[in-house]
């Protein structure tokens, strides 16, 4: 029987046992690996520094974990929390505005294919837009879950959820989506 | 209902747009730089804590003039109405079992799940 991932959290709590622990990180490290990547616009040696980072925080704070979430949302939020911390570091924290969407995307540009289109448009959304959108769109997490991992208000999830929606589809619209 | 279809599309595209990433070395770098783990710190800690006990012991059984007042309670035990012994030994029962519950329940919830399977 396959351990769930609240046994392996007490495992790592009571034996200290890493190997429970490694387990844990098999089964999300893609998951993280691939939010960071999106958060960091697809700089892979940042997003794996950073997903290391996390993994290492979580298992240090894992007391802190009181199992009131899914372990999974709780490890996105340590995840996005070190990214917001080197974003600050590095100032890149300021999202991108309307205008620039507008002179960014050149319908005229070969397209490869609509999820090269679908990834550049997803890079261009704003911090918080495209956090929440990563979030409850790609990895399945409700409002309230995402909510939790960004530290913000459900209500300003829902809107940035929407406006995220609404700019990915005004900027695919040469796909015929609208 | 054409734009339930259309988010549908986009949640689907935006879903396979993030295909799994192979490990390809990562879990072992992250275990690798986990700091060791704390079992030397338990065994000191309970090696304090059997130490302070013994030293407690000894004190406790010098102080009370090497134990004198198990004895003084035992006769006064005895002396007592059988109703009286029968009650206080189900009080004194009700008092460790309440005790045990609540740090039962206030224990982690993330520890309960394996500490109901073993």
């Amino acid at each position: 029987v396959e351990l769930t991932d609240a046994d392996l959290v007490a495992r790592v709590l009571v034996n200290d046992d890493q190997h429970a622990f490694g387990e844990l990180v098999r089964r999300h490290q893609s998951a993280v690996r691939g939010l960071l990547r999106q958060l960091t616009r697809t700089d892979v040696a940042l997003a794996d520094d950073l997903a290391q980072q996390a993994f290492l925080r979580a298992y240090k704070n894992i007391r802190s974990f009181r199992g009131e979430a899914r372990f999974s949302t709780w490890l996105y939020r340590i995840a996005y929390n070190c990214f917001r911390e080197d974003a600050r570091r590095r100032k890149e924290l300021v999202g991108i505005d309307e205008e620039q969407l507008q002179t960014q995307h050149d319908p005229q540009v070969a397209n490869p294919g609509l999820r090269h289109d679908l990834m550049r448009a997803l890079s261009l959304l704003p911090l918080n837009e495209r956090s929440a959108v990563l979030l409850c769109c790609q990895n399945g997490l409700s409002h309230d879950e995402a909510a939790r991992v960004l530290d913000i208000p459900l209500g300003t999830v829902k809107t940035n959820v929407l406006r995220g929606r609404e700019k990915l589809k005004r900027m695919l619209a040469d796909w015929g989506l609208n | 209902m054409k734009q339930v279809n259309q988010e549908d599309w986009l949640d689907r595209e935006l879903r396979e747009a993030a295909p799994y990433i192979d490990d390809e070395g990562f879990t072992t770098r992250v275990l690798q730089q986990l700091p060791p783990p704390r079992r030397g710190h338990d065994l000191l800690r309970a090696a304090i804590l059997l130490g302070m006990t013994l030293l407690a012991s000894v004190l406790a059984y010098v102080v009370s003039g090497g134990g004198r007042f198990v004895s003084v309670t035992l006769e006064r035990l005895v002396a007592l109405p059988v109703l009286w012994v029968f009650v206080l030994a189900l009080v004194s029962g009700l008092v460790v079992a309440a005790a045990g519950a609540v740090a039962a329940i206030s224990r982690d919830r993330a520890v309960q799940p394996s500490l109901l399977r073993t």
